[in-house]
């Protein structure tokens, strides 16, 4: 892991690592004011979307990196994911009927949609040549 | 990195797991390969407490998921106890409860498998 200033980490992308951003982003979020219950959505968004690129992307390549960057601006509380990798937004994602998920013991296909509700926006964007970001926003 | 471990105890039939720490895509192996043991003891009656379990994510509550019908399946279930209010919200926001007994007390579920 590599700290780029103080509102900036770099992780190679590996599960070990998820503890690393969750931290960053945790003590950025106490700063903020955010009271425990909306910190740990937060935190818990973050990783999400880390595990998801970290899995699905980067089908765990530890060549590979995620850049994390917090930008706080205009009242929102913006965490910016910046990675290579194949084009999927998430929102494009259809949302489980968990009726559906628990009478049929699903598993797996969570993180997004708690992604979804725990955050107020999440953004995604994908420029040539394989360049994403994905963009978690709390309002403040 | 941050820790998760388990400490699994006996009571009769009934294997108790008290987890602690950090349950995470990273962690998450580690329970599961606690429930692969279990099951190759034939031991179907468990009973999870969650008291010092500090964060949880989706991959943690993907092992719940991927176990519960075995146990069920073999006159058995996966009961949850202790959670924190931080821990039982996450639990609760995707509508576990449903599928999932969940109480406030280790006790209680001892009981209900009695």
């Amino acid at each position: 892991m590599n700290s780029g200033g103080n509102n900036k980490i770099t992780i190679t992308s590996s599960t070990k690592n998820l503890s690393a951003v969750r931290n960053f982003v945790e003590h950025k979020a106490i700063e903020l004011g955010f009271d425990s219950n909306i910190v740990n959505q937060i935190i818990l968004s973050v990783d999400e979307a880390c595990t998801n690129i970290i899995k699905y992307t980067h089908r765990f390549d530890e060549n590979e990196k995620i850049e994390v960057k917090i930008d706080v601006r205009d009242r929102e509380f913006r965490i910016i994911l910046k990675y290579k990798g194949r084009d999927f937004d998430p929102n494009k994602m259809t949302e489980p009927d968990m009726n559906d998920y628990f009478n049929h013991f699903r598993v797996g296909g969570l993180g997004i949609p708690m992604m979804k509700k725990f955050m107020n926006k999440v953004e995604y964007n994908h420029k040539s040549p394989n360049q994403n970001s994905l963009t978690l926003v709390k309002i403040i | 990195m941050e820790e998760f471990n388990i400490e699994i105890k006996n009571n009769g039939d009934i294997a108790k797991l008290y987890l602690n720490g950090f349950l995470d895509a990273h962690t998450s192996s580690e329970l599961e390969k606690c429930f692969e043991k279990l099951i190759e003891e034939n031991k179907y009656k468990v009973v999870v407490n969650f008291e010092k379990l500090s964060y949880i994510s989706s991959a943690g509550l993907g092992v719940f998921m991927a176990y519960i019908e075995t146990m069920r399946g073999n006159n058995g279930d996966i009961k949850l106890t202790n959670m924190t209010e931080k821990i039982y919200n996450i639990f609760d926001m995707l509508g576990f409860p449903i599928l999932f007994e969940i109480y406030n007390e280790e006790n209680t579920a001892l009981e209900k498998f009695n």
